[in-house]
């Protein structure tokens, strides 16, 4: 127990430190790019102006600014609010934007496996044949083409010419599906790829011809014996995968119109609302530190030769 | 690791992953509303004397109640003059009857009308309005609209804290309940100003930025030291104790002695602002009478009355939760046809009827959901397929297609147009010739047939047409021999020898196809163009700033008046941006003000005269409105401000036989 211990605590530790980077760093490039906060298109009284800069205290050298909102995101874990949307806390934004991202990421991550790993290795096994084949030219362009691109092509399908799914909008199973299919597929696609190398590299080794020789049967073989080896790429390629599926989900947000943390991070940078991008950047910061921190983990459970060190 | 561990592992996944499955499926459904439509983007703010946006337009119009309503209303002729064609705009009493204008026009008295109530079932009354109207006004609230109110007696310089020796004053002592919140006020002190102690001037070297002399002027200001003979102090609504002394006070009372002041002791005070109730022509003759009085005729002013910045805001709502707390759901109160029933950001707002509104019994719609669909293209295959019933602008690249193929796409003139600012200070477009050389280049019939395709109108006037009354100046059509022979006398035959022209333009991908077009036409004169793009902060900064030579521009009117759009390019205006000043444009704007109604217009025309000569503006064309409504739907009416007040909206149920909208 004590190594895993040891673990966390070491990951955790280095998560602080890279937040607080990625926080001092994203703190500095925001208020570094030219333009004024509060810009808009009629010209706003230098009186006006002055207020606002003393509300949300940007009248204070940068230097003090940074310090004050550092000390209030550690001890009260204020995010401060946002500055163009009606001075939401930040907090708020995240509470509401995650638990929908979360449910798009998660289906997707369920669709990317599911479909990954059953087409790699009916891929493997019957490999060189006409499925193989069109297995993996699918998964050749489902790695190509952007998922924007593919969310263009389903709403064409599935919505217009075969009317089963809506346009977009957020709150039912129907609304989800298209969404996740899209932001699954090039990973579903990746995921099969990995797993058929692993499952050809697989089914070459002596424990393999060794099972068979006892006298199991080939379905016993494929899932028990290889489909364990082969899918440890799999499983390390999933702390990425988290990775893309959470940024990659921003333009998906934004095409099926589903109100995630997504639709925040992107107009937040575009309209210059600082506290809401910062949250949002520390948020990924440590979704990305978590997710790689259990794929690391599961590596342990599933490969006996692996040790937490 | 034990195996046991790792024997389950497999499935211990497997249920977390279900676990994680059902956790993403568990969601809150809402019931349907009667009616949806996209917003356009998420609402900034629910203050009216904050908001500036259309968004946020269209909910505000819900929500609250004006003095008066601009409302389109129904011609005969069915959909061929409801939906294809402008309807005009009619003032409707909304909180208080039509007002009673003195015969110079510079006074208002509006009397309310019954049963005007806040949806907490309080009366709307006059010491409302002024409430509002003063919070509006008021330096810290810092509504970009206060503008509005600069027409009535000493609205600016309560807005713009201007003070003059002898001037009556309030001071507002540093003893608030909450610093930051304007409301509870703190104690009011109400005397003459008797003097102003400034220490001395910041200066700076030439190199200083902008944003930090601006910061340091800013500091310099909070330290001036306010000597007020004091005469009474509040104590309640309008409701005065005699006090009597000189007292002096201070934003920052240890910069001012650290600046070197040194006689006598310093109040800490928020503000010192000219007296409201004395100087600003804003007052409840009692709970049901509001007379306001205005600096010169402003003819426009009852229009004003039906915008969103001087809707009135329920003070104990105000007080009780504080800015911007009091426009969340389940605290706001307003007085419109509809409640806050339901904001999560980026996904929609559920407006529900009031049941305090006045004039309940002819709100059709029960329950009406505003989408902040941001995409367009979104937006129009969410219409396509049902979900949404108003759309109010459509993907440029379809808009052919639709204007082909659908009955229920509907554009009209609106009050906006698209130029572009020639910065006057930056040679050679200092040369009015090359100016007017520009302007004949460029094909303006093109671009709106070829490339924006809605119906827009190509612009020879900065006024768009449309406002009852006024007749606008043109400037030449397009004319490529004219341009040469100006380019010539300016010294650069077929552009021989002249610098670069540089066109600047937000980042979008209408206006980059606008400006490519306009750059071939400028190199047909020999004239060296170039575009430059920058993202929207970045260019609204180059254009206050003036670092730019042609630059991408347009201006909605916020009321059917020439003055709105004429006004921005007097002197130095905060919007004028060209660097362009004349005096004789700045008399007539000024003239204009004194006027009757009639010669007001003549005069507005007079000056746009000289606009189109002197054209430190391209115009280049009118927008139009681009709305696709369900057919389902009545009482839409396509009018030159896209002004569709929910209220007079119904939507028919969808069994019942709809009458099909007539063919184009």
């Amino acid at each position: 127990m004590l190594p895993l211990l040891k673990f966390l605590f070491r990951r955790f530790m280095w998560m602080i430190l890279t937040v607080w980077i990625v926080y001092t760093i994203a703190f500095f490039l925001s208020r570094a790019v030219e333009g004024d906060p509060f810009a808009g298109e009629r010209a706003m009284s230098a009186e006006v102006k002055r207020y606002k800069m003393e509300r949300y205290g940007y009248d204070k050298p940068l230097v003090s600014q940074y310090a004050r909102s550092l000390w209030l995101m550690t001890t009260q874990l204020d995010l401060h609010e946002s500055r163009k949307l009606n001075e939401i806390p930040v907090t708020q934004l995240i509470a509401e934007g995650f638990p929908v991202s979360a449910s798009l990421g998660i289906f997707a991550l369920v669709f990317a496996l599911a479909l990954g790993t059953v087409a790699g290795v009916i891929s493997a096994v019957y490999r060189y044949s006409f499925l193989d084949f069109s297995f993996m030219t699918a998964a050749t362009l489902g790695i190509a083409v952007p998922n924007f691109v593919l969310a263009s092509i389903a709403i064409m399908l599935f919505v217009f010419w075969i009317p089963i799914f809506p346009a977009g909008g957020w709150g039912t199973l129907r609304q989800l599906v298209l969404p996740a299919l899209c932001l699954g597929a090039p990973f579903a696609a990746y995921i099969a790829r990995l797993t058929r190398t692993g499952m050809m590299e697989v089914l070459n080794q002596d424990y393999i011809r060794t099972a068979y020789a006892k006298g199991l049967g080939d379905r016993r073989v494929v899932l028990r014996h290889a489909l364990r080896g082969a899918i440890l790429p799999v499983v390390s390629y999933l702390g990425p995968a988290t990775a893309g599926i959470l940024t990659g989900s921003l333009v998906l947000e934004r095409i099926f119109f589903i109100p995630g943390m997504g639709s925040h991070f992107i107009e937040a940078a575009l309209q210059r609302d600082f506290p809401v991008a910062l949250g949002m950047v520390m948020v990924y910061t440590m979704l990305l530190f978590v997710a790689n921190a259990i794929v690391d983990l599961s590596y342990v459970v599933i490969d006996p030769r692996v040790r937490l060190e | 690791m034990p195996p046991a561990i790792r024997q389950i592992f497999p499935y211990l996944a497997l249920v977390l992953l279900g676990v994680g499955v059902a956790w993403a499926m568990s969601f809150g459904t809402l019931p349907p509303a009667d009616f949806t439509f996209a917003n356009g983007d998420e609402v900034k703010t629910l203050d009216p004397g904050i908001a500036t946006g259309s968004p946020e337009h269209r909910i505000l119009d819900a929500l609250f109640e004006g003095l008066l309503r601009l409302h389109p209303v129904e011609v005969p002729g069915g959909a061929e003059k409801n939906l294809y064609e402008n309807v005009p705009l009619k003032l409707l009493p909304g909180v208080a009857d039509l007002p009673e204008v003195t015969n110079d026009g510079q006074t208002y008295t509006f009397h309310f009308l019954p049963d005007r109530k806040w949806s907490n079932g309080r009366a709307v009354t006059a010491p409302d309005f002024v409430f509002s109207w003063q919070r509006l006004l008021h330096p810290e609230n810092a509504g970009e609209y206060a503008y509005q109110l600069h027409y009535v007696v000493g609205g600016k310089k309560y807005n713009l804290e201007q003070l003059e020796i002898g001037d009556p004053v309030e001071v507002e002592l540093y003893d608030r309940p909450v610093p930051s919140q304007m409301y509870p006020r703190g104690t009011m002190i109400r005397g003459k100003l008797a003097g102003i102690w400034k220490p001395e001037k910041p200066t700076f070297a030439k190199d200083t930025p902008a944003a930090e002399q601006e910061s340091q002027l800013a500091q310099w200001k909070k330290s001036f030291v306010y000597t007020v003979q004091a005469e009474t102090k509040d104590v309640g609504e309008r409701k005065y104790a005699p006090l009597t002394g000189t007292f002096r006070y201070s934003k920052d009372p240890s910069a001012a002695v650290a600046g070197g002041f040194d006689d006598g002791q310093i109040v800490q005070c928020h503000h010192v602002l000219a007296d409201f109730d004395k100087v600003v022509g804003i007052r409840a003759l009692d709970d049901n009478t509001l007379q306001v009085e205005l600096n010169s005729a402003t003819p426009y002013f009852d229009q004003l009355t039906a915008f969103f910045s001087l809707y009135p805001v329920c003070r104990e709502c105000v007080e009780k939760y504080g800015t911007p707390e009091w426009t969340r759901t389940g605290h706001l109160i307003g007085n419109g046809a509809y409640t806050l029933k339901k904001h999560r950001v980026r996904d929609r707002i559920r407006l529900e009827k009031s049941a305090t509104y006045w004039n309940r019994e002819h709100v059709p719609l029960e329950v009406v959901d505003a989408l902040a669909l941001k995409s367009d293209t979104t937006a129009l295959n969410m219409y396509l397929t049902g979900q949404v019933d108003w759309i109010i602008t459509v993907p440029n690249t379809v808009v052919q297609q639709l204007r082909e193929d659908r009955t229920d796409f509907y554009t009209t003139p609106m009050l906006t147009t698209y130029f572009y600012r020639v910065n006057v200070n930056k040679p050679p477009l200092n040369d009015v010739r090359i100016r007017r050389a520009l302007n004949a280049a460029i094909n303006k019939a093109l671009i709106c047939d070829e490339v924006l395709k809605a119906g827009q109108i190509p612009a020879r006037s900065y006024v768009p047409p449309g406002i009852a009354g006024y007749h606008s100046e043109l400037t030449g059509d397009q004319d490529l021999e004219e341009a040469r022979k100006l380019l010539a006398e300016a010294g650069y035959p077929n552009g021989k020898g002249m610098p670069k022209v540089e066109i600047l333009f937000n980042t979008n991908e209408d206006h980059r196809v606008i400006a490519e077009v306009i750059q071939q036409q400028w190199r047909k004169l020999g004239i060296n163009c170039e575009l430059r793009n920058l993202e929207w902060g970045s260019f609204l900064d180059a254009l206050s700033n003036q670092k730019y030579m042609v630059s991408r521009s347009a201006w909605t009117g916020d009321y059917a008046d020439p003055n709105t759009f004429l006004d921005m390019f007097v002197t130095d205006g905060p919007n004028n941006q060209t660097g362009w000043s004349n005096a004789e444009y700045d008399r007539l704007i000024e003239a204009a003000k004194h006027v009757s109604a009639e010669e007001r217009l003549k005069l507005l025309s007079q000056a746009e005269r000289i606009l189109m000569d002197e054209l430190p503006i391209l115009p280049i064309y009118f927008y139009v409105t681009k709305n696709m409504v369900n057919p389902r739907v009545k009482g839409f009416r396509s009018n030159i401000q896209d002004l569709h007040p929910l209220d007079l909206l119904s939507v028919e149920p969808p069994n019942a036989p709809t009458e099909s909208t007539t063919a184009r």
